[in-house]
């Protein structure tokens, strides 16, 4: 053994990160090259009637326009390729994210000056702005080719519902929604397009999933996918906002049609407005329990607006829809779950994909029952959490060590709980700071999928290098992988995996910088799931190199350098499958992630402003591979939470962004965070995991924002329709004008 | 075009440039200086926080030819050769940067914060840092490394 798992060990990356010296998309210039922009859609749902560049054109400095002419395959997306490219004449606009044109120049100014010189006439049509007219008979359709807006609808059945209720002594029923959010990462898109040296359409930019990128952007050229390469250097945090393309393809496009270098640059204005969010969802739930506290039954109806196109907004449902009725044990459970089409911003994967939304919902759920059975909150939970074997509303046996339970002890136990035989007693929650404020507090329990679901074949490539000295042992290891670190440092997490499986020390290992000519496919930096799968795909390599070593050794070769390969499948120990169509039943998970998380809050009943005080998060990512980056991302993940909760909401008026900057968009900063925050790693280890790891990335966000809520309700009394609980909306609640 | 003169991290330069140019343009496109980030354009991040005369500024906002005989320091300018400056070296040591691209901002806010206060209290540092954005670590090592740095330099001033 090394040490290296388990340990605090140094970031790889952060001696350049905090020197400047780290290279962000934007930070890379090349010889001769040119500058470009992009002509937005001006209306959310419009035909383009025609396209005039000529005053653009006529700009001095601008060198070409390109159009939907110029694309020799005119659609893309994740999955689903709906997306036009460029939209051409005659053909429509279904968001404001959509494209025309791109302007080259020689320089920025230049290109932004000209751009604003194409002329667009367009022929507007009815704008669709919210879910419920979207899904009625007879709305304008986004897409014609459908027959009607509803992208997708999931039943789930288990049991029978009707019969459960019947069986209940408290039945409570509540509806929410919850906002689109932004995903507001630092580095704002960029890159640079070019042909490289052997011909190949080259781009340079941030990504999560390198090589599904490098297949959208053959398919749109026409190209093989050895015509195409991608380059991933520093990336500046992504949060699920980079696993669809906004920049790459256009890039790609731009160096297939100049045959040069083309830099793009997006300010933050055309970030925050011009690229995919978080589904808002509505949630109507109905719940019923027995008065001993046990569950009986779960209705759900949950709508989640799909935006302009489909990106993964089915399997962002998919998820939803299997981790609807959180991680509780229900007999009888009936969900129906739908995706719907409108003009509002195209809807994608953001840190929970689908499984932040709703804790918010279900978790308020389990406070109404137990207020309704004069239960405490924890004791309550305690009853009904799924354990070991236990069977879900998909009618799966959980696997894999489900630490959910223990994560709820740990976390109310430190928040002050106290614990006699069964019972559990809440503690005394200290004196609120003035005389017009109230203090609160909420628990939240969720849980996550690890890996991709339902029958997806997730798999993940690694090849390690081995330098060898004289006596055969290692010099120095190179892991090579095409594993994205977007700042949840899974570069590091990987090296410890690495040095952990070879026995040597973490700064022995190398590990490669991504570019899809020299590393393999490992998937995209999503699901949680680099630790676990991509992990699995460096130990085996790890271990196949060492086998090697030895016969090398055995047969005494001479030769210094050993290269192993390993690709690793989740379904190899944990085969998924897809939902049944007409139950809903499936085995849909490879592995999971568990949390608690509780929230001290004070509510000022005049303005209606809610501060949280401190908070605790229990999280169960399995063994923890770095203590110090696990604290950073149960930090992080409770600062989007808290966002999420209390302040972050991106408004669209009519299909157009109202919130286009920091100042009307309001990510937390650190005076909107708890002072304290109390992490505690619970570590139930997964044998499927590497060294027993499961994953981290995701778990964090999901029950903050549902435990401040249950908290403002603890404080206050009241429960809120929608998050984010701003201060205006607590205190048209409080004095019931919500 | 305009004739701008500034002492960047130690050297005197000389430049011709657009009066409506910025100082993050011209530190970035003009001087290479990268390590001075751009996020929102607009002065409401704190991304690319520099120094003039030892005052923090949005670079990203203020005219380049506002620095015009004054001393401006960037990222680049705070550690020797390989040696991290200890500011630099409390960031590493508290993990307090994830996707780093707001920590030069943080760094060269933070740098402002000590020089202006070398004992600050938590809460002292939460305000000095107030004005930068970072989305990935929840603030809290990032406090930390403050904290921890302005420890280091106390101590680094008894020696």
């Amino acid at each position: 053994m090394s040490d290296a798992i388990g340990t605090p060990q140094a970031r790889l990356d952060i001696a350049a990160k905090v020197k400047g010296t780290r290279k962000y998309p934007q930070d890379f210039n090349m010889e001769g090259q040119l500058w470009a922009a992009v002509v937005w859609a001006a209306h959310p749902h419009a035909i383009v009637r025609r396209i005039d560049t000529s005053a653009a054109e006529a700009v001095p400095g601008v060198v070409r326009i390109i159009t939907s002419k110029d694309v020799p395959v005119n659609s893309y997306g994740i999955g689903i390729p709906d997306q036009p490219v460029l939209v051409g004449e005659g053909e429509k606009v279904r968001w404001v994210g959509d494209r025309i044109a791109i302007v080259v120049a020689q320089d920025l100014r230049t290109a932004h000056r000209a751009r604003d010189l194409v002329r667009v006439d367009y022929e507007p049509l009815p704008v669709l702005t919210d879910v419920f007219t979207a899904m009625k008979d007879g709305a304008p359709l986004v897409h014609e080719n459908r027959p009607n807006n509803i992208l997708h609808h999931i039943p789930i059945r288990k049991g029978n519902v009707e019969e459960g209720f019947a069986q209940a002594d408290v039945i409570v029923e509540g509806e929410v929604a919850t906002p689109f959010v932004e995903h507001a990462y630092m580095q704002p898109e960029a890159g640079i397009g070019y042909i490289d040296e052997e011909g190949r359409v080259t781009v340079i930019a941030a990504a999560q999933w390198p090589h599904d990128d490098l297949h959208q952007i053959a398919r749109m050229l026409n190209l093989p996918e050895d015509q195409v390469r991608e380059i991933v250097p520093a990336v500046g945090g992504a949060f699920g906002g980079r696993e669809d393309m906004y920049i790459q393809h256009l890039l790609a496009l731009c160096a297939f049609v100049m045959r040069r270098p083309i830099k793009m640059v997006w300010d933050r204005e055309e970030s925050i407005t011009h690229t995919g969010k978080r589904h808002p969802f509505y949630f109507a739930y109905k719940v019923g329990a027995k008065r001993d506290g046990t569950l009986t039954a779960v209705k759900i109806r949950l709508i989640s607006d799909a935006g302009a196109y489909a990106s993964t907004s089915i399997p962002v449902l998919n998820n939803a829809a299997s981790f609807a009725a959180g991680p509780y044990k229900y007999p009888h459970a009936h969900v129906d779950a739908y995706t719907v089409f409108t003009n509002n911003a195209v809807t994608m994967a953001m840190r929970g994909f689908g499984a932040t939304q709703p804790p918010v919902m279900y978790e308020r759920m389990m406070d109404q029952l137990a207020e309704a059975l004069q239960m405490d909150p924890v004791e309550f939970r305690l009853k009904n959490l799924l354990g070991d074997g236990d069977i879900t509303i998909t009618g799966n046996a959980m696997w894999g060590g489900v630490g959910i339970k223990e994560t709820l002890r740990q976390a109310a136990i430190a928040a002050g709980w106290r614990q006699q035989g069964d019972r559990w007693i809440k503690p005394d929650l200290g004196q609120p700071s003035a005389p017009h404020k109230k203090r609160g507090i909420g628990i939240a329990c969720a849980y996550k999928n690890v890996g991709y679901s339902f029958g997806f074949d997730d798999k993940s490539e690694a090849e390690v290098i081995l330098r060898l000295r004289d006596d055969g042992s290692i010099a120095s290891a190179t892991v090579k992988t095409a594993a994205v670190d977007v700042g949840q440092g899974v570069t590091t997490a990987l090296a410890q995996i690495a040095a952990e499986a070879l026995g040597v020390p973490v700064s022995r290992v190398r590990v490669a910088l991504i570019d899809t000519a020299d590393t393999p496919n490992a998937g995209s930096s999503s699901a949680s799931r680099h630790t676990y799968i991509t992990g699995n795909a460096v130990y085996g390599a790890c271990k196949a190199a060492l086998e090697k070593r030895e016969r090398i050794l055995l047969e005494e070769t001479g030769e210094m350098t050993v290269s192993a390969k390993y690709l690793y499948r989740g379904r190899s120990r944990r085969p998924t499958t897809a939902y049944d169509p007409v139950t809903g039943q499936c085995n849909p998970h490879i592995s999971y992630s568990y949390g608690t998380e509780i929230a001290l809050v004070e509510v000022d009943l005049e303005t209606g402003e809610t501060e949280v005080l401190k908070m605790w998060a229990a999280h169960d990512a399995g063994k923890v591979v770095n203590p110090a980056m696990y604290f950073g991302q149960v930090a992080g993940g409770v600062h989007m939470g808290v966002g999420y909760g209390l302040t972050e909401e991106f408004i669209m008026e009519n299909g157009v962004p109202r919130t286009r900057r920091f100042s009307e968009y309001f990510i937390p900063t650190v005076l909107d965070m708890p002072r304290e925050l109390v992490s505690l790693a619970v570590e139930v280890e997964d044998p499927t995991g590497p060294f027993g790891a499961k994953g981290l990335g995701e778990t964090p966000t999901l029950p903050t924002a549902a435990a401040i809520a249950n908290a403002i309700h603890d404080a206050t009394g009241v429960w809120l329709k929608r998050i984010p609980a701003t201060s205006e909306m607590v205190w048209r609640a409080l004095h019931g004008k919500g | 075009m305009q004739t701008l003169e500034m002492n960047v991290n130690g050297s005197d330069v000389r430049l011709e440039i657009h009066p409506d140019e910025t100082l993050a343009e011209v530190l970035r496109d003009r001087l290479g200086l990268i390590g001075t980030k751009i996020a929102c354009g607009e002065g409401e991040c704190g991304a690319c926080t520099v120094l003039i005369d030892g005052v923090a500024v949005t670079s990203c906002i203020t005219p380049a030819m506002k620095a015009h005989g004054r001393r401006v320091t960037t990222i680049e300018g705070l550690s020797r050769d390989t040696e991290l400056h200890v500011i630099q070296q409390a960031f590493v040591d508290s993990t307090a940067s994830q996707c780093g691209y707001c920590t030069p901002g943080f760094i060269m806010a933070t740098k402002a914060l000590l020089d202006a206060n070398p004992n600050p209290t938590r809460e002292d540092i939460m305000h000095g840092i107030s004005g930068n954005l970072c989305r990935c670590t929840g603030y809290y090592q990032i406090v930390d490394a403050v904290a921890l740095a302005a420890k280091r330099l106390a101590e680094e001033g008894r020696k």
